[in-house]
Order: C-alpha cells, then structure tokens, then sequence
C-alpha cells in the first residue's frame, strides 16, 4: 500500500496550494462534501442573519446610538457561534436516526473479509507523560496492553512510555513501574521507556523526538494522553481503517469521559455521554475529510506526519508566539495540507479519556488551551490551509474570546439600559421577543431532541427507569451549566486579556483525581473577586431598572454563588446513589476498564509509608534499594564529560545525606540523578553514613523501607496478575 | 573489646561463629551489624541464615579493613567490603561482556532480580566460588534496553506564510457554470426567507 509521501515536485515549501489528493480512498467525495457543507453553512448563515436582523430591529428605535452598533457588532460572532453548535447537534441528531447508515462512515469499509486477513502494518502506542499518577499511567498501559493480547494481535503493537517528567521521584517511579510491568506481562521487548533529558517543545517535542527516533520501524502511530485508555478490538478496527483506507492521514476516535468521582466531574462525564454523539454525528457531517486532531486516541500515518507536520515556531516571543502549544489542530491541518484526510471516527466505546474532577482543574487546563488556541491567531491567515482547516482553527480561538464577548455585550447591555433607551415600539418589542423565543431555542431544542431520542431508542440505557432518569440528570445539569458559565465567561476573558499581554502558562501536570479533598481556602482565593464583581453589578443593575436586574440576574446570581458552587461541585457526593448523572460505563463498564478499576482499587489498598516517604517514595527507592538504583543507573546514557561537575555532584549528595531532600532544589536533584556514578556513590554513600550523620529523614527511610516494600517493584503497581 | 559471639541456629546443626576486631566499639560494630542486616535485606534475601553468613563474612573483611583505616567508621568500611565483594562477584559473571564498571554494577544488581535471584539462587549470592551455570546464563541475559534500535528520521518543519490569506483549492472547484448556479440559487433562497423574515417583523 501506498503511504509515500506526495509527489513534491509542484509543491514548494512556499506553496500556496493544497497537494492533490494522494487517493481517495478514506476521502468523501467532493460532491457529497459540497453538498454537505452546503446545507451546513446555510442553516448556519440563515439562522445568523435572522439572528442579528431582529437584535439590530430590537436596537434601531431612534437610529443606532454608537453602543447600539457596538452591541450588534459583538452579537454577531456570538449568535454565529451559537447557530454553529445548533446546527452541528440538530444534524447529528438527523445522522444518527436516519434510515440508512452514513455513508462516509469509516467502519463500513472494512468487510468481514478484512477482519479476517492478517494484519501487516506495525503499530507504535505512545503515551507522552508528565508528572502524572505513576500508577494510573502504568496500570492505564496495562489495561490497553491485555486488551490488545486478547484481539490475538499483540504483535503487531508496540508500546512506548514518552516521559518528559522533571520531578525526579516521578522519574524514578516511572522507570520501577515500567520495569515491573514489563516483568509481571513478560513484555520486554514489547514495552520501551523512554526519559527525554531536555522536554523541548512540551508534548508535541516529545511525540516529534519519537518520531526521529523510532518513526521509521512503524506505519502508524496511536497517540494515548497519560489518562486515555482504548480497548484493543478498536485499535485494531482503526488500523485495519488506515490500511483500507489509505487516502486517510489522522483518524480521531470520540474519546468518552470516565472515571470521574466528583460531581461537576460526574455531570461533565455525563453531559458527554449523552450530548457528544449527537455532536460528533454533525461535525462529522460537515467537517468530511478536514476534521480535526484533537491530540490524543487517534491513530496517525507516520509516513506523511513525520514528513509534513513538523512544527515551525510562530514569530515574535511566548505566550502568543514561539513554540506552538496546542500542536493537534495545527497537525491536522498541516496533514490536510500535505493530502491526506484527517476524518473522524464516531465510536460508541473503546475511546476513554479523564476529565478534571473541580472547576478549578477546568481552569486551569482552560488556562492553557486558551494560551494554545490564541496563538492559532497567527495561523488564520496563513497561507496554504483548506478553507475548513481555517474554519477550525477560527472556532479553536472563538471558543475562548466568545466569552469576552459575551462580556462586553454583557456590558453593552448595561450601558444600553442605562441611558434609559429599551424597548420601544411595538416592532422592536416584538423582535425583541422573537429573537429571545429563537434563542432560547437554539441553546434548549437540540438538548430537547437528544433527550427525546434517548427516551424513544434507548441509545444509552435499554431499562426505561434508567431513561427517564438521564431526563432528570438532563434537567438538573442544565442549572449546573446555567451557574457555570457565567464563571467560565469571566475566567476564559481574563485568560484571553492575560494571553494578549503576554502572560505565558508554566507546563503543569494535570490533576485527574480530587485525591485529599477538597481545600476551601482555594475556591475562596479564586472565586472571591468573581462574587464581588457579580455583587457590585448586581447593585447597579438595581440602580438602573427592576426590568434589567431581572433580565441579567441569571448571569449575576452564578458570579455571586461561585465560591459555593466551586466547593459544592467537588463533592463527592456525586448523587450517584441516587441514580443520577449515570453513564453507560459506569453502570456496565467494558472489559478494558474493569480491569483498570481492579488494579487501582488493588494498588489503593496497599500499605503506606509516612507520608513524607509516600511523597518522595521514587528518591527513597533509588538511593536505598539496590535493584532501583540499578536500574536507573543501567537506563542512563553514559556522560561524555563526567569529571566537570562531579566535586560539586558529590557536595549536593552529601548534603542529600546528611541534611534531607529539603536541602537541595528540584533542580539539584535532577541534575545529580543524571549523573550515573553519583547515583551509585549516593546508594553507597546513604547506606555507609553513620547514624549520627544520617538526617531523620533517611534514618526513618532505613527503618521502614524493607519492611513495606517487599518487592521493590510492587509498590505503583497490582500484582493480582502475577499471583495468577 | 571483648569478642562478639554469634550463634546462628539451622535445622541441621547450631554454629557458633567468633567475630572479634580489633579495633572500634561493641556499640560502633553493632551498628556496622545492624546497617548491613538492612542492606542485604534490601536485596530482598529472604534466607536468613545465608543473610547472616553474608554479614558475618563482610564484618570480618571490614574489621581488617578497619584496622587499617580506623578513622572511618565501621559501618563504612563494612559497606565498602559489601560493595567490593558484589563486584568481584559480579566480575565473574559478566566477564567478556564489554560492559564498564559502574555499568556492570547497576546492570548486574538488576539482572540477579529479573531472573529472581533472590528466590532461586539465595545460597549463591555473592558467592564467588560457587556460581551455578544456569544463574550466571540467566543473569547475562537479563541485561535489558528501555527502547528499541534506533532508525533515525528527519523531521523537519517546512516554513509556513503567514502573511497573505490564500485558500488551499479543492481539486475541480475552479468555478464551473454548474457551480456558479448552485450558489445563486442558494442565494436566492436564503434572500427569500430573510425577506420573508422582514416581512413578518416590518
């Protein structure tokens, strides 16, 4: 099969043009397509055009004042937005009941014929890390790894753990989980680790690094988050896809939420379940073979990617420019670019994600998409991409500066009412209600719809009790929503004034689990200003007019209650027990998640150390266990100039020793487990020192360290396999 | 200092092992013992009595070596004859194998765990004189890579042009008569229904 690279010799790199299709194979038609975006954008464009013809009705009394056209000029981005998402869910809802199957399905190409020829391409799995729960990452790679074994194509798979972590505990956990995985499924061989010395570029660095090194040996590239897990009968079905399929560059799976265990997490999890097919039908309607990429559970054609989707830097500096952050759009377009489809795959199951458990882990991952979609803003205009690689990156950056918008016409609005200017005139009143009667009707039908076909055919939930139970989950996670975006809108607005300024975001590891619980002090810092801010308007609202106060208290009552709804939402009473909020996977999860819950239930139940050891379990290990240290130091690259630094790697161990991990930085530590031969002299150097010199903390260490570890292996991970 | 006795007790016969240095303390011995006890627990050795023979054997290397250097601590000098006695073991089983010193010593630790040295082989660890074939085979080959041969690729970005907006065209969208209709009438229809709209609202 053909996966060279397209011809290159009409395309310079300045090229303006998109490389012809390499085949169509994978690619819908143009007709179809046409036909498609057609439809899509015309609903779109008619139910805009309504949309800002009764608000500039609603305004134009007595000519437009200059806030009147600034209000409509800020409507109009919003209202388009807003018909997007109608559109793309009403669609999806037509796509997913129509009476015959979408044609432009993938899983139709593959035929029984296909499921039983061999398969001939390699596969690499790769899992970029950072920081993450050791645990989860492994006993996550573990779950994928025994479901693969169980389609009988193990083989045709590699796995690669990709750690860019600077934490050195983190590191060495990695490296012990690694090995005892490895040993417990007899995977070596099968199973690589891989620690990058310098994490240039963050993630995407570290899955181009892969490339370099290892791309050649395999056609296609699945791409795991730290927290994905996908169930081996689909990576299969989704090389067996690219194989058939051979126009097709980047498959992106719908990768569904599991796992959570708060409630904001939990309604999250369940809005996804219910509302994201439908959504994922339409824009899979309308986006063809320019979808999007959205970083992770796809499956890549490595020829092309390592071919044309390297990523240049931006101009000018970080934040806004530099190093591209939110790589996967720019991937996909560069890979639609080069002549290959970038398609989505709708999938019931198999594709698992973790979400963040409060609102504040949203932020702060928000926090950082927003940094990576406004740097798209130097893209836009670029030459080269397709029309709908633009379109996507154009919604990339809407989905955060919608909400800057939405608070200028928020602000507008006051303004407006303040000069005393509302409604006047039967025509402006009746606009006025028009266009609030079809509002209202773009954000509730398409939740309405998706609730009623849930209700007819069950999509989720086969006993009818626990259907009219989504009903009530879906109602009551409309007031969630109703208090959440209010906070969303004015945190997202100072992520993109913030952006705009030049204000970069630290690469942090992603909190998956609420883990200790809930810290009140947190919410309070965050949403204080939120609360004031929503008091203060309140009072001018009041101040202004009754009528306006009502009308912008939904807004104002969310940003007032955000410290209480922060703290209520990272409960974990998730009125689980109650039947709530359910989603198919919590109630019958699959094979593959089942044994992941096992596991980590297992590892949860193990024995702990002082909390003070847990925290630096990896450095204990290291320095302490000889089997630890030896595997580190067999994993490290010899030095070509050891001796210029080793006088003072020495003083850092010695002060290790005798003073306690609190005496040297995170860096020190870092640079001096990169040192082979320091790390040994450490191991020898701790188990040598006299009492009297060893600081408490090693002192405790020596006491409790063989009597808890009695594998030093088994600590990260489960070892119900093994007994088997 | 009067000489510390050790009685090791075994199924077959009761030992009585004579361990007197000449120099250090009861107390400063008995922390080199109990230092030792831990570090060879560490190796998970979880046979007790060759645990002790092990103890006993480098307690006595350390106490000559002690009497050379008593500066240092017994509990050093008894950590550096473990260390020494691990590697001249070690020596000898990946002997011909190009590996350095120190990577000898990582490697060897490790390989004595992935072939589960501990639970076969306990009586011969660090055992100079006697290493069973199968153990020494099994540790060789336990010496493992965290990734696979490398087949290095170049990835290179290719500049984009950020500068003019200019489309990428699909193949055959150049604007043929058929396509130049389907938007009037699309045109039409759309102006249609917003006139329509107007009318209702006028």
């Amino acid at each position: 099969m053909n996966t060279s690279p397209p011809s290159s010799s009409s395309e310079s790199n300045n090229s303006s043009r998109l490389t012809p299709l390499q085949t169509h194979a994978g690619i819908p038609s143009l007709a179809t397509t046409r036909l498609r975006r057609t439809t899509f954008f015309s609903f779109v464009f008619l139910g805009t055009v309504v949309g800002i013809w009764l608000m500039f009705l609603m305004l134009d009394v007595d000519g437009v004042t200059w806030y009147e056209a600034a209000l409509l000029a800020v409507f109009v981005p919003l209202y388009y937005q807003l018909n997007v998402g109608f559109w793309t869910a009403l669609i999806g809802v037509w796509m997913m009941n129509r009476p015959k199957p979408d044609p432009l399905d993938l899983n139709r190409t593959i035929t029984n014929d296909d499921l039983e020829a061999p398969l001939n391409a390699t596969t690499a799995i790769i899992v970029p890390v950072y920081n993450e729960d050791v645990t989860r990452v492994f006993e996550g790679v573990r779950a994928v790894y025994n479901s693969l074994q169980r389609t009988g194509k193990l083989e045709h798979f590699d796995f690669f753990i990709l750690s860019d972590s600077d934490d050195s505990n983190k590191w060495i956990e990695e490296e012990a989980a690694w090995l005892e995985l490895c040993r417990q499924l007899n995977a070596f061989g099968r199973i690589f680790y891989r620690k990058r010395r310098t994490p240039i570029n963050r993630k995407s660095g570290n899955v181009s690094d892969f490339c370099r090194r290892w791309g050649k040996r395999y056609r296609y590239m699945i791409v795991l988050d730290a927290d994905s897990i996908m169930a081996g009968s689909l990576l299969v079905n989704m090389v067996r896809i690219m194989e058939k399929n051979p126009g097709v560059g980047i498959i992106q799976t719908f990768p569904k939420q599991i796992g959570a265990d708060t409630l904001l997490g939990r309604v999250m999890q369940f809005a996804q379940a219910l509302y994201g097919p439908a959504f994922i039908a339409g824009l899979n309607y309308w986006q063809c073979g320019e979808a999007n990429f959205w970083g992770h559970n796809a499956i890549i054609r490595l020829a092309p990617f390592i071919e044309y989707c390297a990523l240049p830097p931006l101009p000018e500096k970080v934040p806004f420019g530099g190093h591209i952050m939110s790589h996967d759009f720019v991937e996909a377009a560069l890979m639609r670019k080069a002549g290959y489809a970038v398609r989505l795959l709708y999938t019931d199951e198999g594709s698992y994600e973790e979400g963040p458990p409060t609102l504040i882990d949203t932020l702060k991952r928000d926090r950082r998409w927003c940094l990576g979609n406004m740097q798209h803003f130097w893209l836009l205009f670029a030459k080269g991409w397709h029309p709908i690689s633009r379109l996507n990156f154009y919604h990339g950056i809407m989905s955060y500066v919608s909400s800057p918008l939405w608070f200028l016409f928020l602000v507008l609005g006051t303004v407006t009412a303040s000069t005393g200017q509302g409604m006047m005139g039967q025509q402006a009143t009746f606009a006025g209600q028009l266009l609030l009667g079809l509002t209202v009707m773009f954000i509730f039908l398409p939740k309405m719809l998706i609730l009623m076909d849930e209700v007819l055919t069950g999509r989720l939930f086969k006993p009818f009790r626990l259907r009219l139970l989504t009903v009530v989950s879906s109602l009551l996670d409309t007031f969630i929503f109703a208090f959440m975006a209010p906070i969303m809108m004015i945190f997202h607005s100072q992520f993109v004034v913030k952006t705009i300024l030049g204000q970069g975001v630290r690469w942090v590891a992603q909190r998956r689990k609420l883990g200790t619980g809930i810290d009140w002090r947190e919410p309070i810092l965050t949403f204080g200003s939120t609360a004031i801010l929503g008091l203060g308007w309140g009072a001018l609202a009041f101040f202004i007019s009754k009528p306006f106060l009502l009308w912008i208290s939904p807004v104002l009552i969310a940003l007032v209650v955000a410290i209480p709804f922060a703290i209520m939402t990272s409960s974990t009473r998730s009125l689980q027990r109650f039947g709530l909020f359910l989603t198919p996977e919590e109630l019958y999860p699959p094979p593959v998640l089942q044994a992941l819950e096992e596991h980590l239930d297992e590892v949860k139940d193990r024995p702990k150390m002082q909390p003070e050891l847990e925290q630096r379990f990896g450095l204990v290990q290291v320095c302490l266990d000889p089997y630890v240290n030896g595997l580190h130091v067999s994993l490290l690259r010899r030095r070509k100039n050891p001796h210029h630094s080793r006088e003072y790697f020495i003083y850092l161990s010695h002060k290790l020793i005798s003073q306690g991990p609190n005496s040297i930085t995170s860096r020190e530590l870092t640079a001096v487990m990169y040192d082979a031969d320091i790390v040994t002299h450490l191991h020898y150097e701790l188990w040598s020192s006299s009492e009297d010199t060893l600081a408490p903390f090693w002192k405790l260490a020596i006491r409790q360290y063989n009597l808890i570890a009695p594998n030093p292996f088994i600590h990260l991970l489960a070892q119900k396999e093994v007994a088997a | 200092m009067a000489p510390l006795e050790t009685a090791v007790s075994s199924p077959m016969e009761a030992v009585t092992i004579h361990f007197a240095p000449k120099t250090g303390s009861e107390e400063e011995w008995n922390e080199a013992y109990a230092r030792l006890a831990d570090y060879f627990r560490a190796y998970r050795l979880h046979n007790r009595i060759r645990r002790t023979q092990l103890i006993l054997e480098t307690l006595r290397r350390a106490a000559d070596a002690h009497e050379i250097d008593p500066k240092r601590s017994p509990t050093s000098h008894a950590i550096e004859q473990a260390r020494a006695m691990l590697r001249e073991w070690l020596g000898q089983i990946y002997q011909g194998m190009e590996l350095t010193e120190s990577q000898i010593e990582g490697s060897g630790r490790l390989g004595f765990h992935l072939c589960d040295g501990p639970g076969r082989w306990p009586h011969f660890f660090i055992d100079r004189d006697n290493l069973p074939p199968d153990m020494a085979e099994a540790m060789r080959s336990a010496i493992r890579t965290s990734g696979p041969r490398l087949q290095v690729s170049k990835m290179t970005p290719r500049p984009i042009d950020l500068g003019l907006f200019d489309d990428g065209e699909e193949e055959g969208e150049e604007g043929s008569v058929s396509s130049t209709l389907r938007y009037l009438i699309l045109f039409i229809i759309i102006t249609g229904v917003l006139a329509t709209v107007y009318w209702l609202t006028r």
